[in-house]
């Protein structure tokens, strides 16, 4: 899981996934805007066929959080 | 002139005025609404009280369809949806994030909810929560805006969706209509070429500084603050610009920004004023009435569209 979103967000940030760790801050570290962040989250929910809740994506800093957030989804 | 959208909204023109905070109130959307478009109340600023107060005032002025903006990063927000519903408002835009948490209520009441987007994946967001129709507002415009063009935006987002899309940013003209509909829009909203409307209640110092300003008369601020607004320069936007490049902290850039748009809109203060407005200034140069500005831009549009499609399929 976290090795995919680690692609797909290098992907489209045009990065190198070695610059993608698990706790790198999305905002600070990697500069991603809200708009970004929404390009992600809708590319997930594709990705990995769930809905994600617009209250929790604020809340994501990082890679690792959104992992978790998605695997509690799957696993419902 | 039909679109999708008039017949959506029931107005005869399809023209939206931008929600323009502590500027879009009763006197310009009522005048907008009897008009035959679509006037919208900026909710931004204000808190549901007074909300609830210019949506009582409007409809003393007119029984025309009218809307309200709401910016949902207002702490006010929730409230303001209550009264909105409420009020018996029938159409909502938002601004600055998604309105996903008050969408079941709205819907329920019967309001057509539609969100500013400045990106393809939240047009489609929108569209799957239920909005009636989104705002493409590319970055000429005035305000808080996004990266994107609006002639790279709306036919991206026109694409992406099934719903109408409303082209915004840059459009101030009948050519500017005529382009947003061949890129596909149903509608546009326009905001600039209300600022300066003799029922806009900014202060004369605004309107003619919209009326004097040149195509480059415009900067944008706050870029890497991640909110970038769009305002005419003056002396505090350069002092801003030059905090911003030294790496200043937000703290320090905000005590610049603080009441900055309430000092241009009500004090009219040159220097130290927030002067929002879009990149098409350059291009207006009269105060009129809200009737004439939007009867002028839709015969400028019908004509535009007759005369340029016959020339290019002749």
């Amino acid at each position: 899981m976290l090795e995919k979103l680690t692609e797909m967000l290098a992907d489209q940030l045009k990065m190198d996934v070695s610059e993608i760790q698990p706790e790198t801050n999305l905002k600070d570290d990697l500069g991603v805007d809200s708009l970004d962040i929404f390009e992600f989250i809708m590319a997930c929910e594709e990705e990995f066929d769930v809905e994600i809740d617009t209250d929790v994506v604020s809340e994501f800093t990082n890679l690792q959080q959104v992992a978790d957030y998605l695997q509690g989804l799957q696993g419902e | 002139m039909q679109t999708q959208i008039t017949k959506l909204l029931n107005i005869t023109y399809p023209v939206l005025q931008g929600g323009m905070a502590n500027i879009a109130e009763h006197n310009l959307v009522a005048a907008v609404s009897n008009a035959g478009g679509l006037g919208i109340i900026a909710a931004g600023g204000m808190n549901a009280e007074q909300v609830r107060a210019e949506i009582k005032k409007t409809k003393e002025l007119t029984d025309k369809p009218f809307g309200v903006n709401i910016m949902l990063l207002n702490p006010e927000a929730p409230q303001i949806a209550k009264v909105i519903v409420e009020e018996g408002v029938t159409v909502v835009t938002t601004g600055a994030g998604t309105p996903e948490p008050y969408m079941k209520e709205w819907l329920e009441a019967g309001v057509k909810v539609i969100p500013v987007v400045a990106s393809v994946a939240l047009a489609k967001r929108m569209q799957r929560c239920g909005a009636a129709a989104v705002v493409a507002e590319g970055c000429e415009s005035g305000g808080h805006i996004g990266e994107l063009t609006t002639m790279a935006l709306v036919p991206q987002v026109v694409d992406a969706l099934d719903i109408p899309v409303i082209a915004a940013g840059g459009i101030g003209d009948g050519r500017g209509m005529a382009a947003a509909f061949m890129l596909g829009a149903q509608a546009v909203q326009i905001g600039t070429r209300f600022l300066v409307s003799k029922e806009c209640i900014v202060h004369q110092n605004y309107k003619e500084l919209v009326l004097k300003a040149k195509d480059i008369d415009s900067v944008v601020t706050s870029r890497t603050t991640g909110h970038p607004v769009r305002v005419l320069r003056n002396a505090m936007t350069r002092e801003y610009l030059k905090l911003e490049k030294e790496g200043k902290s937000l703290e320090e850039m905000e005590k610049l920004t603080l009441g900055s748009l309430r000092k241009a809109v009500f004090d009219g203060d040159k220097a130290g004023g927030s002067f929002m407005a879009g990149q098409i200034a350059g291009l207006i140069s009269k105060e009129q009435t809200v009737a004439e500005i939007i009867q002028e831009i839709v015969e400028e549009t019908k004509v535009v569209m007759k005369e340029r499609v016959a020339t290019f399929t002749e």
